[in-house]
Protein backbone atom coordinates (compact mmCIF):
# COMPACT_ATOMS: atom_id res chain seq x y z
CA UNK A 1 0.00 0.00 0.00
CA UNK A 2 0.90 3.38 -0.99
CA UNK A 3 2.32 6.01 1.81
CA UNK A 4 -0.29 8.45 -0.13
CA UNK A 5 -2.93 5.83 0.57
CA UNK A 6 -2.37 5.68 4.29
CA UNK A 7 -1.73 9.00 4.96
CA UNK A 8 -5.12 9.79 3.13
CA UNK A 9 -7.04 6.69 5.26
CA UNK A 10 -5.56 8.69 8.36
CA UNK A 11 -6.23 11.77 7.86
CA UNK A 12 -10.05 10.39 7.46
CA UNK A 13 -9.89 8.23 10.58
CA UNK A 14 -8.75 11.63 12.40
CA UNK A 15 -11.30 14.02 11.01
CA UNK A 16 -14.25 11.09 11.22
CA UNK A 17 -13.43 10.07 14.67
CA UNK A 18 -13.62 13.69 16.21
CA UNK A 19 -17.42 15.13 15.67
CA UNK A 20 -18.32 11.26 16.69
CA UNK A 21 -16.67 11.02 20.01
CA UNK A 22 -15.85 14.34 21.34
CA UNK A 23 -19.31 15.35 21.41
CA UNK A 24 -20.22 12.00 23.66
CA UNK A 25 -16.74 12.17 25.65
CA UNK A 26 -17.53 16.39 27.02
CA UNK A 27 -21.34 16.50 26.91
CA UNK A 28 -22.59 14.01 29.28
CA UNK A 29 -22.12 16.53 31.89
CA UNK A 30 -22.58 20.26 29.65
CA UNK A 31 -25.60 20.82 27.29
CA UNK A 32 -24.30 21.94 23.64
CA UNK A 33 -25.33 25.47 22.91
CA UNK A 34 -28.87 25.73 21.24
CA UNK A 35 -28.01 28.10 18.37
CA UNK A 36 -24.83 26.33 17.56
CA UNK A 37 -26.88 23.09 17.46
CA UNK A 38 -29.30 25.03 15.45
CA UNK A 39 -26.61 26.46 12.67
CA UNK A 40 -25.29 22.64 13.29
CA UNK A 41 -28.81 21.36 11.71
CA UNK A 42 -28.34 23.20 8.39
CA UNK A 43 -25.08 21.45 8.04
CA UNK A 44 -26.32 17.95 6.32
CA UNK A 45 -29.11 19.09 4.27
CA UNK A 46 -26.68 22.03 3.06
CA UNK A 47 -23.92 19.20 2.22
CA UNK A 48 -25.85 16.54 0.54
CA UNK A 49 -27.63 19.14 -1.48
CA UNK A 50 -24.60 20.77 -2.39
CA UNK A 51 -22.93 17.19 -3.38
CA UNK A 52 -25.87 15.93 -5.11
CA UNK A 53 -26.59 19.02 -7.41
CA UNK A 54 -22.54 19.38 -8.27
CA UNK A 55 -22.68 15.56 -9.98
CA UNK A 56 -26.36 15.39 -11.47
CA UNK A 57 -26.26 18.86 -13.44
CA UNK A 58 -23.03 18.09 -15.27
CA UNK A 59 -21.92 15.78 -17.93
CA UNK A 60 -18.60 15.54 -19.32
CA UNK A 61 -17.53 18.35 -16.88
CA UNK A 62 -20.50 21.12 -18.16
CA UNK A 63 -23.71 21.76 -16.86
CA UNK A 64 -26.62 19.95 -18.81
CA UNK A 65 -30.24 19.60 -17.98
CA UNK A 66 -30.85 17.95 -21.70
CA UNK A 67 -32.65 14.65 -19.78
CA UNK A 68 -31.47 12.40 -22.84
CA UNK A 69 -27.39 13.63 -23.22
CA UNK A 70 -27.17 13.98 -19.33
CA UNK A 71 -28.43 10.60 -17.98
CA UNK A 72 -28.01 11.00 -14.80
CA UNK A 73 -31.51 13.60 -14.47
CA UNK A 74 -34.04 11.21 -14.96
CA UNK A 75 -32.93 8.54 -12.32
CA UNK A 76 -32.29 11.70 -9.89
CA UNK A 77 -35.74 12.55 -10.17
CA UNK A 78 -36.88 8.55 -9.69
CA UNK A 79 -35.04 8.26 -6.91
CA UNK A 80 -36.22 11.99 -4.99
CA UNK A 81 -39.79 10.15 -5.34
CA UNK A 82 -38.63 6.95 -4.00
CA UNK A 83 -36.10 8.04 -1.59
CA UNK A 84 -39.62 10.89 0.08
CA UNK A 85 -41.86 7.99 -0.11
CA UNK A 86 -39.58 5.14 1.67
CA UNK A 87 -36.85 7.15 3.03
CA UNK A 88 -35.06 3.98 2.67
CA UNK A 89 -31.42 3.93 1.73
CA UNK A 90 -31.97 0.65 0.13
CA UNK A 91 -34.71 1.06 -2.10
CA UNK A 92 -33.29 4.81 -3.10
CA UNK A 93 -30.17 3.28 -4.30
CA UNK A 94 -31.47 0.17 -5.95
CA UNK A 95 -34.30 2.35 -8.04
CA UNK A 96 -31.61 4.96 -9.28
CA UNK A 97 -29.09 1.98 -10.12
CA UNK A 98 -31.86 0.21 -11.84
CA UNK A 99 -32.76 3.30 -13.96
CA UNK A 100 -29.18 4.42 -14.71
CA UNK A 101 -28.66 0.78 -15.93
CA UNK A 102 -31.44 0.77 -18.29
CA UNK A 103 -31.01 4.52 -19.21
CA UNK A 104 -27.15 3.36 -20.42
CA UNK A 105 -28.19 -0.01 -22.18
CA UNK A 106 -31.22 1.57 -23.96
CA UNK A 107 -29.43 5.32 -25.03
CA UNK B 1 -21.77 -9.50 28.22
CA UNK B 2 -25.08 -11.66 28.85
CA UNK B 3 -26.20 -14.05 26.13
CA UNK B 4 -30.05 -12.18 25.97
CA UNK B 5 -28.10 -8.84 25.70
CA UNK B 6 -26.06 -10.22 22.50
CA UNK B 7 -29.58 -11.50 21.26
CA UNK B 8 -31.44 -8.40 21.61
CA UNK B 9 -28.62 -6.29 20.15
CA UNK B 10 -28.41 -8.94 17.06
CA UNK B 11 -32.03 -8.45 16.51
CA UNK B 12 -31.86 -4.83 16.26
CA UNK B 13 -29.10 -4.91 13.91
CA UNK B 14 -30.59 -7.73 11.24
CA UNK B 15 -32.23 -4.95 9.14
CA UNK B 16 -29.34 -2.60 8.93
CA UNK B 17 -26.55 -5.60 8.96
CA UNK B 18 -28.70 -6.31 4.96
CA UNK B 19 -28.73 -2.93 3.73
CA UNK B 20 -25.35 -2.40 4.91
CA UNK B 21 -24.08 -6.06 3.32
CA UNK B 22 -25.54 -4.27 -0.39
CA UNK B 23 -24.27 -0.92 0.29
CA UNK B 24 -20.85 -1.75 1.12
CA UNK B 25 -20.10 -4.31 -1.50
CA UNK B 26 -20.96 -1.58 -3.96
CA UNK B 27 -18.37 0.71 -1.96
CA UNK B 28 -16.24 -1.62 -2.28
CA UNK B 29 -16.46 -1.92 -5.93
CA UNK B 30 -16.45 1.24 -6.32
CA UNK B 31 -13.15 2.25 -4.46
CA UNK B 32 -11.48 -0.83 -5.98
CA UNK B 33 -12.01 0.60 -9.33
CA UNK B 34 -10.50 4.05 -8.13
CA UNK B 35 -7.54 2.39 -7.13
CA UNK B 36 -7.78 1.62 -3.84
CA UNK B 37 -6.20 -1.99 -2.97
CA UNK B 38 -8.30 -4.80 -1.22
CA UNK B 39 -5.85 -3.83 2.09
CA UNK B 40 -6.71 -0.10 2.04
CA UNK B 41 -10.57 -0.92 1.34
CA UNK B 42 -10.04 -3.05 4.75
CA UNK B 43 -7.95 -0.21 6.67
CA UNK B 44 -10.52 2.35 5.67
CA UNK B 45 -13.66 0.41 6.65
CA UNK B 46 -11.76 -0.36 10.04
CA UNK B 47 -10.70 3.38 10.68
CA UNK B 48 -12.92 5.40 9.11
CA UNK B 49 -16.29 3.79 8.99
CA UNK B 50 -18.35 5.89 7.34
CA UNK B 51 -20.05 4.99 3.87
CA UNK B 52 -21.04 8.31 2.32
CA UNK B 53 -17.51 9.30 3.28
CA UNK B 54 -15.70 6.27 1.62
CA UNK B 55 -18.11 6.54 -1.98
CA UNK B 56 -16.99 10.24 -2.35
CA UNK B 57 -13.39 8.97 -1.74
CA UNK B 58 -13.74 6.55 -4.34
CA UNK B 59 -14.84 9.20 -6.98
CA UNK B 60 -12.68 11.74 -5.96
CA UNK B 61 -9.96 9.67 -5.65
CA UNK B 62 -10.80 8.40 -9.60
CA UNK B 63 -11.35 12.26 -10.66
CA UNK B 64 -7.15 12.50 -9.64
CA UNK B 65 -7.92 14.58 -5.96
CA UNK B 66 -5.63 15.82 -4.02
CA UNK B 67 -5.71 14.42 -0.43
CA UNK B 68 -6.09 17.49 1.32
CA UNK B 69 -8.94 18.30 -0.61
CA UNK B 70 -10.43 14.86 0.10
CA UNK B 71 -9.78 14.93 4.03
CA UNK B 72 -11.54 18.42 3.93
CA UNK B 73 -14.83 16.65 2.53
CA UNK B 74 -14.96 13.44 4.87
CA UNK B 75 -14.90 16.23 7.66
CA UNK B 76 -17.62 18.43 6.65
CA UNK B 77 -19.48 15.57 5.62
CA UNK B 78 -19.27 13.35 8.60
CA UNK B 79 -19.80 16.94 10.78
CA UNK B 80 -23.27 15.97 10.99
CA UNK B 81 -22.50 13.28 13.26
CA UNK B 82 -21.47 16.08 16.06
CA UNK B 83 -25.48 16.27 16.38
CA UNK B 84 -25.87 12.71 17.16
CA UNK B 85 -22.96 12.24 19.47
CA UNK B 86 -24.18 15.19 21.52
CA UNK B 87 -27.73 13.86 21.68
CA UNK B 88 -26.86 10.11 22.66
CA UNK B 89 -24.33 10.85 25.33
CA UNK B 90 -26.71 11.13 28.02
CA UNK B 91 -27.68 7.35 27.20
CA UNK B 92 -23.88 6.35 28.00
CA UNK B 93 -22.70 8.38 30.96
CA UNK B 94 -20.08 6.33 33.46
CA UNK B 95 -19.09 4.05 30.93
CA UNK B 96 -15.54 3.66 31.00
CA UNK B 97 -13.31 5.67 28.43
CA UNK B 98 -12.76 2.79 26.15
CA UNK B 99 -16.46 1.79 25.86
CA UNK B 100 -17.19 5.50 24.76
CA UNK B 101 -13.98 5.40 21.69
CA UNK B 102 -15.33 2.01 20.50
CA UNK B 103 -19.01 3.19 20.68
CA UNK B 104 -18.02 7.21 18.84
CA UNK B 105 -15.87 5.52 16.36
CA UNK B 106 -18.86 2.86 15.16
CA UNK B 107 -21.33 5.50 15.51
CA UNK B 108 -23.04 5.83 11.90
CA UNK B 109 -26.07 7.51 11.06
CA UNK B 110 -28.14 3.84 11.37
CA UNK B 111 -26.49 3.03 14.46
CA UNK B 112 -27.76 6.25 16.10
CA UNK B 113 -31.21 6.21 14.34
CA UNK B 114 -31.89 2.80 15.79
CA UNK B 115 -30.23 2.98 19.31
CA UNK B 116 -31.74 6.58 19.70
CA UNK B 117 -35.03 5.42 19.30
CA UNK B 118 -34.47 2.22 21.17
CA UNK B 119 -33.01 4.64 24.28
CA UNK B 120 -35.90 6.95 24.22
CA UNK B 121 -39.15 4.04 23.81
CA UNK B 122 -38.31 1.05 25.35
CA UNK B 123 -35.68 -0.53 28.07
CA UNK B 124 -32.59 -0.15 25.82
CA UNK B 125 -28.90 -0.39 28.03
CA UNK B 126 -25.80 1.03 26.92
CA UNK B 127 -24.41 -2.55 26.45
CA UNK B 128 -27.01 -4.00 24.17
CA UNK B 129 -26.49 -0.50 21.91
CA UNK B 130 -22.61 -1.73 22.07
CA UNK B 131 -23.57 -4.63 20.90
CA UNK B 132 -25.87 -3.47 17.86
CA UNK B 133 -23.03 -0.89 16.74
CA UNK B 134 -20.23 -3.46 16.31
CA UNK B 135 -22.46 -5.75 14.13
CA UNK B 136 -23.27 -3.14 12.19
CA UNK B 137 -19.79 -2.06 11.81
CA UNK B 138 -18.35 -5.52 11.28
CA UNK B 139 -20.97 -6.23 8.24
CA UNK B 140 -19.54 -3.00 6.60
CA UNK B 141 -16.17 -3.96 6.91
CA UNK B 142 -16.26 -7.09 5.46
CA UNK B 143 -19.17 -6.65 2.63
CA UNK B 144 -16.67 -3.44 1.46
CA UNK B 145 -14.08 -6.40 1.65
CA UNK B 146 -15.81 -8.23 -0.30
CA UNK B 147 -16.86 -5.58 -2.84
CA UNK B 148 -12.86 -4.91 -2.87
CA UNK B 149 -12.87 -8.23 -3.88
CA UNK B 150 -15.63 -8.66 -6.59
CA UNK B 151 -14.23 -5.59 -8.19
CA UNK B 152 -10.57 -7.48 -8.90
CA UNK B 153 -12.32 -10.59 -10.65
CA UNK B 154 -14.95 -8.83 -12.38
CA UNK B 155 -15.41 -5.52 -14.64
CA UNK B 156 -18.12 -3.54 -13.54
CA UNK B 157 -19.65 -0.80 -15.29
CA UNK B 158 -18.59 1.82 -12.29
CA UNK B 159 -21.20 5.06 -13.97
CA UNK B 160 -23.71 3.03 -12.77
CA UNK B 161 -22.21 1.85 -9.23
CA UNK B 162 -21.14 5.50 -8.73
CA UNK B 163 -24.72 6.59 -9.20
CA UNK B 164 -25.09 4.18 -6.13
CA UNK B 165 -23.23 7.50 -4.14
CA UNK B 166 -26.02 9.82 -5.63
CA UNK B 167 -28.86 8.10 -4.59
CA UNK B 168 -27.62 7.46 -1.40
CA UNK B 169 -27.22 11.24 -1.49
CA UNK B 170 -30.36 11.88 -2.55
CA UNK B 171 -32.03 9.99 0.16
CA UNK B 172 -30.00 11.34 2.90
CA UNK B 173 -30.93 14.94 1.55
CA UNK B 174 -34.20 14.28 1.66
CA UNK B 175 -34.59 12.73 5.33
CA UNK B 176 -33.40 16.21 6.14
CA UNK B 177 -36.46 18.14 5.32
CA UNK B 178 -37.71 18.46 8.62
CA UNK B 179 -38.75 22.18 7.92
CA UNK B 180 -39.58 24.90 5.40
CA UNK B 181 -35.96 26.85 6.76
CA UNK B 182 -34.18 23.41 5.61
CA UNK B 183 -35.99 22.77 2.32
CA UNK B 184 -34.97 26.15 1.35
CA UNK B 185 -30.77 25.62 2.87
CA UNK B 186 -30.94 22.51 0.37
CA UNK B 187 -32.12 24.61 -2.60
CA UNK B 188 -29.81 27.28 -1.70
CA UNK B 189 -27.06 25.07 -1.65
CA UNK B 190 -27.85 24.01 -4.53
CA UNK B 191 -27.99 26.90 -6.79
CA UNK B 192 -24.81 27.74 -5.13
CA UNK B 193 -22.79 24.84 -6.08
CA UNK B 194 -23.53 24.47 -9.43
CA UNK B 195 -22.93 28.36 -10.07
CA UNK B 196 -19.30 27.78 -8.15
CA UNK B 197 -18.46 24.61 -9.48
CA UNK B 198 -18.91 26.21 -12.72
CA UNK B 199 -17.44 29.02 -12.13
CA UNK B 200 -14.63 27.84 -9.67
CA UNK B 201 -14.04 24.13 -11.31
CA UNK B 202 -12.59 23.07 -8.24
CA UNK B 203 -14.78 21.09 -5.22
CA UNK B 204 -14.12 23.84 -2.67
CA UNK B 205 -16.96 25.00 -4.19
CA UNK B 206 -18.64 22.61 -2.27
CA UNK B 207 -17.95 23.64 1.07
CA UNK B 208 -18.86 27.31 0.07
CA UNK B 209 -21.41 26.62 -0.69
CA UNK B 210 -22.14 24.08 2.16
CA UNK B 211 -21.41 26.92 5.09
CA UNK B 212 -23.24 29.50 2.80
CA UNK B 213 -26.31 27.77 2.59
CA UNK B 214 -26.58 26.52 6.49
CA UNK B 215 -25.98 30.20 7.55
CA UNK B 216 -28.91 31.17 5.15
CA UNK B 217 -31.20 28.42 6.53
CA UNK B 218 -30.00 29.12 10.43
CA UNK B 219 -30.77 33.26 9.69
CA UNK B 220 -34.46 32.55 8.01
CA UNK B 221 -35.15 30.07 10.56
CA UNK B 222 -34.40 32.79 13.48
CA UNK B 223 -36.28 35.21 11.53
CA UNK B 224 -39.31 33.14 11.39
CA UNK B 225 -38.97 32.54 15.14
CA UNK B 226 -39.01 36.25 15.85
CA UNK B 227 -41.58 36.61 13.26
CA UNK B 228 -43.47 34.38 14.78
CA UNK B 229 -43.18 35.93 18.49
CA UNK B 230 -44.34 39.49 16.71
CA UNK B 231 -47.29 37.95 15.18
CA UNK B 232 -48.78 36.29 18.49
CA UNK B 233 -48.29 39.75 20.26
Amino acid sequence: MSSESLVLILGMAIVTFIPRFFPLLLLSKKEISPSFSRWMSFIPVSIFAALVASDIFFWESSFSLHPFRNIKVIPSILVFVVAYKTKSLLWSMIAGVLAMALLYIFL
Amino acid sequence: MKNVTVMSGMRASMPIMASYIALGIACGIVLYDAGVSVLAIFLMSALVYAGAAQFLTGSMVALGAAVPSVILMVFFLNLRHILMSASISRYVKNKSLGFLGLFGHTLSDESFGINYSRFQTEHWTANEAMVTSLLNYSAWTLSTVLGGIIGSQFTINTLIMNYALIAMFICMMVMQFVSKAHIIAGIVSVVLSVVLTAVLKHNIALVIATVLASFIGYYLENNAVEGGVKANE
